[in-house]
């Protein structure tokens, strides 16, 4: 006798956010925001060190945008706060 | 000439002469007009999303941020106007060096946004006047920046 496959019980959450997967904080070129200054909020709001605030920097100049953090939704919209506070435009989506 | 900003024991000593205080303090007219109309470019630039496929997140996002965002904005503005209100040089204490500094980055944004400029080659193409305060502004913002980060 071959007994029938258990039935499978999906957890019960929100199909449009996996949980697990980190949120990414994405900084947009904009043409006037100045390099010096975009280095600058990199490090003073992040603690990164200038070498890796300049290369984000530069990424966002020649690629339009970069990743500069990640992590659980409530940090990344906090991080979107102190971005737009600093005037460098951020927005987050799931990773 | 001497130097706008200057770093002595962790403060920023602010000397700006009479003439550019007088400028820099039509930044906050222009803050103060583009806060009140929602439809003006500067005030757009000044409140972009956050999440741009959602919007519905995006608007509770500004419903729990928006607020407290307009009251640091405030806070900043208050330094600013001490600044350049003052009859001569200005000490700047702890977090105040940086609220000068975002709220000179605003008014350029706002200024820039309302000029048209969406991409750096449309900053050639602007009337000299316009482009000459946007530049000014530029000067003064690099000055700092570097002073802060200086002290990082």
């Amino acid at each position: 006798m071959t007994l029938p496959a258990p039935p499978v019980i999906k957890p019960d959450t929100d199909e449009d956010e996996d949980l697990s997967r980190p949120w990414q904080v994405i900084v947009w070129d904009d043409p006037v925001n100045t390099m010096t200054y975009v280095v600058y909020v990199f490090r003073k709001l992040f603690g990164f060190s200038d070498t890796k605030a300049t290369r984000l920097m530069l990424q966002v100049h020649n690629e339009g945008k970069a990743i500069v953090t990640d992590g659980p939704r409530e940090k990344a919209e906090f991080d979107c706060y102190r971005l737009h506070s600093h005037g460098l435009w951020a927005t987050m989506e799931q990773g | 000439m001497s130097e706008r900003f200057t770093l002595r024991n962790g403060d920023v000593i602010v000397d700006i002469p009479a003439e550019e205080r007088s400028f820099l303090g039509q930044v906050l007219l222009l803050l103060a007009e583009v806060d009140e109309s929602p439809d003006d470019p500067g005030h757009r630039r000044l409140n972009v999303p956050v999440y741009l496929d959602d919007s519905t997140s995006n608007e509770e996002w500004w419903r729990l941020m928006g607020e407290e965002l307009g009251q640091s904005r405030a806070r900043d503005r208050d330094v600013y106007e001490r600044v350049v209100s003052a009859s001569g040089p200005t000490v700047l204490e702890g977090d105040d060096a940086n609220a000068f500094l975002r709220v000179l980055n605003e008014g350029r944004l706002a200024f820039a946004a309302r000029l048209g400029l969406d991409v750096a080659e449309d900053h050639d193409r602007l009337p000299e006047t316009e482009r000459a305060a946007l530049d000014y502004l530029g000067w003064v913002l690099e000055d700092l920046t570097v002073v802060l980060m200086s002290a990082l």
